[in-house]
């Protein structure tokens, strides 16, 4: 259900964007943490773009990794060294370390979007 | 083929409307909190038992969302204040759209606080933005006191979060310390509350948030005026 709306959504961005040309790609950026789930959006995608000028685009997906900024001394760090690992247990252990300042006022500051980079759509 | 730049969150729409939800509230000086948990944390009953504290001190109005039913709304109508219920047939949280759809029947003009009871679910209510000022998260006792790790968006995107049914601690494996701590790991900016919505335990802390809030969101505006 959490898919199906958030496709729409990046369906309706897509079709104002493309201003009536048929849309061939769309490119995406997923945060680590931002709880989609590509392979769920591919699927209502084919569902939704039905009979629109999107139907049949291809949906490209780059990951966008987690980051944590320290609010003492502004450092930040990305977590894409540990893509492997499941997002949420590798942000709660970056959490619970301290900064290399020793600071342990550190927040989650990146990873969490889903955003539209852009579209590629035939003259 | 042609590429068009887009550069923007698939929400956009959506963060568009709740901007001007925002600005709308900001305008009548309205404190709009979205309280966000799991279904049976108990977000109705301390809707009810707030409504009981700081009704006739605050002009509380609430909208309320469910998959389907007005039985909440019936409860919280019961408790003597106006309410709409938004039934999204299914859909597992609420978006800026039916928000805006919910106040051509509810007059917030004279409203102090508006509360948003999302559908109970700790993870799709998060990426959409209601025009609140602020998020709340509800975590009960009896659903363990990692829930925090297991849902963090929820409580890192929250500005309070309660703690319900702390008076069921001594029957239960979870403990308030731990789920607190474990809240504050993703979130050290959360205010923290304990509370027993039933009983009533911990419920004047909470009251008192909410009385700040609106201040300062009041006195914010007013530092504004010309």
């Amino acid at each position: 259900m959490h898919e199906m709306s958030i496709t729409q959504a990046m369906l309706d961005l897509a079709l104002e964007h493309a201003e009536g040309h048929r849309i061939t790609d769309i490119y995406l950026q997923v945060g680590r943490m931002s709880l989609i789930v590509p392979g769920s959006v591919e699927f209502y995608f084919e569902y939704l773009s039905q009979g629109t000028l999107a139907e049949g685009a291809t949906l490209h997906f780059e990951t966008v990794p987690i980051e944590i900024t320290c609010l003492d001394c502004g450092r930040r760090a990305d977590l894409s060294n540990l893509a492997d690992e499941p997002p949420r247990t590798i942000m709660v252990e970056a959490l619970a370390r301290a900064c290399q300042c020793g600071s342990k006022n550190l927040r989650l500051t990146g990873g969490t979007g889903f955003d539209m980079v852009s579209l590629e759509v035939r003259d | 083929m042609v590429k068009i730049p887009v550069l923007k969150s698939v929400t956009e729409a959506n963060a568009l409307l709740a901007e001007a939800l925002r600005a709308r509230f900001g305008q009548q000086d309205v404190l709009v909190l979205n309280i966000i948990a799991s279904p049976g944390a108990g977000k109705t009953t301390l809707l009810e038992r707030t409504i009981e504290k700081l009704n006739g001190e605050l002009r509380l109005s609430v909208i309320e969302g469910d998959p389907t039913t007005s039985l909440d709304a019936e409860r919280v109508a019961a408790a003597g204040v106006p309410v709409v219920q938004i039934n999204t047939d299914g859909g597992c949280h609420l978006e800026a759209r039916m928000i805006q759809a919910a106040l051509e029947q509810l007059d917030v003009d004279d409203a102090d606080v508006v509360i948003i009871e999302n559908v109970g679910n700790l993870l799709c209510p998060t990426g959409w933005d209601l025009g609140e000022d602020a998020k709340v998260v509800v975590a009960s006792l009896p659903e363990g006191d990692d829930k925090p790790l297991k849902y963090p968006m929820a409580f890192a995107t929250a500005q309070a979060m309660v703690i319900n049914k702390v008076d069921l601690e001594p029957y239960l494996p979870a403990k308030a310390s731990v789920l607190r701590q474990n809240a504050l790991l993703i979130n050290p900016d959360l205010a923290v509350f304990e509370v027993s919505a039933l009983t009533g335990q911990g419920l004047d802390g909470w009251v008192d948030w909410i009385r700040e809030k609106l201040a300062e969101k009041r006195e914010f505006q007013c530092t504004k005026c010309p």
